[in-house]
């Protein structure tokens, strides 16, 4: 298990570097820089050249990777070149605001999406199932920014109330905090629910046609003992792969969200620093995602072996 | 001024209710135009939080390096440069009290005010003055506005409160360029710190009415109240939320629902939602802005001044203004809006303004096109009148057999083509303040005195700039950019369509915001809340 783990970790110490490199080239390929969007329609090449040099930019492509990779190791993000702030800050804050909008809408899709499905599948072709159906079919085909918009709208036109659109978070106040994330949570988590629903009823009729499920069936056992007993357990691991992929699905839905609602989080801060070329923002940021999305994985392939002790790990 | 461009300057909702009173206050309107800020308050109550919405955010607060407009309207409340830039084109003095200039024109002896305090705490004096303008003109120093400073030879303190400023020529724009785009009077030494550029957005440092609370990328800028700030009485308001709200359809709902008290907005079919809604007032301002088409001679065949004619012949600017921006906007000849009476040609005096398409088809086919041409013309995401303009425009060029390729392209790349000279035919959309020379001198005069983005190369134009910029006879300078804009307009390198207007929302309980024809917020120095 330890050999694994630290092999495991030795394979994403060397993806998160190539990412970085990707990021890096790509980042650089495009063209227009930071210096371009401060000095906008204005050219005087004196002024441009004391920029360039400010932000080290007059340096060769390698060597300020390099230097970029050397602080990064010794744990210094830089600062962000238009906001003058800390980059490992930045990212901080806006890290906490998009980790409760994924982890929230993960928690509510699960609650909606799994009930929803087992329903559907112990009620397979009845009426109970088409509808069930029905509505996973319409949150699959509604696009989240649809969904977002038509609650802020719809809600706001009925109730005269819209949410908050000056961020605060839980910590400062739980209460105006979830005012201001209840609406964005629920329009990410249509879609996945629906995602889940059908995922989880697929699953468990497949399941009930399996052999162990007849046997005990054929034993006298109920339908929904066999379910709580034996199914579900066998359902838990392709559960949880798919859980792993819904949260990737739900960072990257985020970034719409987090623009319709005014929500400072981690896909907006990108998409600025995009947008006036704040190479360190974006490279840490980037940095950041990527490192997010191996740990998920390699949480998903540890809970596999919580789940079914005969996985072998390694 | 004329009585329509005098009722755009009132709300229209006010106008209604309060009939012939509004008319009266009308009639006050251009002198109180030229106060600091806007005309002050009677009867004002102090205190309140204004919520300010924003769609597009400031990249960063540094008055000095960042050139962003989404930047300097907010900056302005912050930091003060000598001179104030009025909407009817004047330079007041702000951290100045007066000046002497010397008969050859060449050196000012500028009084500077007292009693100002920093945000720092300190007393400002004749030194930090003379200190900021030699680093905002020295270009290592790296701002974009370091070549309006360009003809000052020197400046210093003579005293705690008097700046000598030498000139090595006249320069009749000086005073408008020691006001509020670029710049400001921040304490000796300040950049001296290695981090200081950085720390400009987390603590001001300037002598402006408010000062930056708190700066939460993707989130908002705060202000509070300067407590120490110089002049009475003002501000009124204790605290500014700008807040970042990135989505239309977002801040609509916002403004109805009173999260948000203000927003500027640009988007027709945004304004149209909130035209009628109960307790929102629309406020129309013509501005100094312009939105254009750009025609670089490196692009053949636009080195052919015919072809640029016919062109220039071909656009029917007033259709442009309505498919792209709804009707909120002034058709121009040569000159910004809010410019054209102190410095304008009358449009119908200029040539190439009428759509002629037979006088058109000649020219091109005096210059070898008879049967027109293939021509990209590029637009930038995110300007979204640019995306109806540019239909507009294909249509109207097809008349004459120039068929129209569309390019969108990123902001960046855009500025990167604009900087590098590489521009070809495109739409842009740019800001002045109001001066002649400061409209046109980089943009148009010939290198190396100026950057001549379109490669126009145009000696008759580029001397012409220069004796506008050291003419210092009023009637004489206006004579001079006259001609100036004759020849632009005959030789076509560049088709100014139309000054945008600056619309307003804001909630009824806002009151006594001006909103300047620059699109900064000044007008909040002035603004206060009703209970």
């Amino acid at each position: 298990m330890a050999v694994y783990l630290i092999k495991r970790l030795a394979a994403s110490v060397l993806t998160a570097l190539l990412a970085s490199i990707v990021v890096f080239l790509m980042m650089r390929s495009v063209p227009g820089d930071v210096v371009g969007q401060m000095l906008g329609q204005t050219s005087d090449p004196v002024a441009t050249q004391a920029l360039r040099e400010f932000f080290g930019l007059d340096q060769p492509a390698w060597r300020q990777y390099l230097g970029w990779l050397s602080r990064v190791v010794s744990g210094d993000l830089g600062t962000s070149w238009t906001r003058g702030q800390p980059v490992g800050g930045l990212i901080g804050s806006a890290l906490l605001v998009t980790l409760q909008l994924s982890v929230a809408t993960l928690v509510l899709a699960t609650a909606i999406g799994v009930p929803l499905g087992v329903v559907a599948a112990m009620n397979e072709g009845k009426l109970v199932d088409r509808a069930i159906q029905s509505f996973t079919l319409l949150g699959l085909a509604a696009p989240v920014f649809w969904v977002g918009l038509m609650l802020l709208v719809g809600i706001s036109t009925a109730t005269g109330w819209s949410p908050p659109l000056l961020y605060v978070s839980p910590a400062q106040s739980l209460r105006e905090n979830l005012s201001i994330m209840a609406l964005p949570i629920v329009s990410l988590a249509v879609l996945q629910a629906a995602a889940y629903s059908q995922f989880v009823r697929q699953s468990v009729v497949s399941a009930f046609s399996d052999d162990y499920v007849r046997t005990a069936v054929a034993k006298g056992m109920t339908r929904n003992v066999v379910f709580f007993r034996h199914v579900l357990r066998n359902v838990a691991i392709p559960l949880v792969t798919f859980m792993g992929l819904i949260l990737v699905q739900i960072l990257g839905g985020a970034v719409i969200i987090e623009s319709l609602f005014s929500l400072p989080g981690l896909g907006r801060l990108m998409l600025s620093a995009i947008e006036t070329r704040d190479y360190p923002v974006l490279q840490g940021a980037l940095l950041i995602v990527v490192v997010l999305a191996m740990a998920v994985n390699l949480g998903v392939d540890m809970l596999y072996r919580v789940i079914d002790p005969r996985v072998q790990v390694g | 001024m004329t009585l329509p461009t005098l009722l755009n300057h009132l709300d229209r909702r006010a106008l209604l209710a309060l009939g012939g009173m509004a008319v009266a206050a009308a009639l006050v309107g251009p002198a109180l135009a030229d106060d600091l800020y806007g005309p002050k308050a009677t009867g004002a109550r102090s205190g309140g939080t204004l919520n300010v919405g924003l769609l597009l955010e400031a990249p960063g607060l540094d008055p000095f390096h960042q050139g962003a407009e989404a930047r300097i309207r907010i900056t302005v409340l912050m930091y003060q440069g000598l001179f104030y830039e009025t909407s009817g084109g004047k330079a007041l003095p702000l951290l100045a009290e007066g000046y002497d200039l010397s008969p050859d024109g060449l050196t000012y002896t500028i009084r500077i005010r007292k009693g100002v305090k920093f945000h720092t705490g300190g007393a400002m004096t004749a030194k930090d003055v003379a200190y900021s303008y030699n680093y905002i003109r020295d270009s290592k120093n790296g701002s974009p506005g370091a070549g309006d400073f360009g003809l000052i030879s020197a400046i210093e303190a003579t005293d705690d409160h008097t700046i000598k400023m030498t000139l090595s020529s006249p320069n009749a724009a000086i005073l408008m360029t020691m006001g509020n785009k670029y710049g400001a009077v921040v304490p000796t030494g300040y950049f001296d710190a290695p981090d200081a550029k950085t720390r400009l957005n987390q603590v001001s440092v300037g002598t402006g009415p408010f000062k930056l609370a708190e700066f939460k990328p993707n989130s908002n800028v705060t202000l509070d109240k300067n407590a120490d700030y110089w002049e009475p009485g003002v501000p009124y308001l204790d605290r500014i939320n700008f807040v970042s709200v990135p989505s239309g359809a977002s801040l609509l709902v916002g403004l109805r629902n009173g999260r948000i008290d203000m927003a500027p907005l640009t988007r027709p079919q945004d304004i149209r939602q909130v035209e009628n809604v109960r307790g929102l007032v629309v406020g129309r301002t013509p501005s100094f802005n312009q939105k254009a088409i750009d025609l670089g001679s490196e692009l053949k065949p636009l080195d052919d001044e015919r072809v640029r004619r016919a062109i220039s012949l071909a656009v029917d600017k007033d259709e442009i203004m309505r498919a792209s921006v709804g009707g909120y906007g002034v058709v121009i000849g040569t000159m910004v809006a809010s410019m054209q009476e102190a410095w304008g040609v009358p449009i119908d005096k200029l040539p190439n303004q009428k759509v002629d398409i037979a006088a058109a088809k000649k020219l091109l086919a005096d210059a070898g096109h008879p049967n027109g041409f293939d021509l990209t013309l590029t637009t930038i995401i995110g300007y979204d009148w640019m995306d109806a303009a540019a239909v507009t425009l294909r249509e109207q060029l097809a008349k004459i057999g120039v068929r129209l390729a569309i390019q969108r392209v990123e902001i960046g790349v855009w500025i990167r083509n604009f900087q590098s000279k590489q521009m070809g035919f495109t739409f842009n959309d740019w800001a002045t303040v109001p001066d002649p020379n400061l409209l046109f001198y980089r943009h148009f005069r010939s290198m190396p005195q100026g950057a001549d983005f379109r490669n126009w190369k145009n000696e008759a134009a580029s001397k012409l700039l220069d004796e506008g910029r050291t003419e210092s006879d009023p009637a004489k300078r206006k004579d001079i950019y006259g001609r100036f804009q004759q020849i632009m307009a005959e030789s076509v390198p560049t088709i100014m369509l139309f000054s945008a207007d600056h619309v307003t929302v804001r909630a009824e309980k806002v009151r006594n915001y001006d909103q300047h024809a620059t699109g900064w917020f000044y007008g909040l120095a002035r603004t206060w809340i009703a209970s």
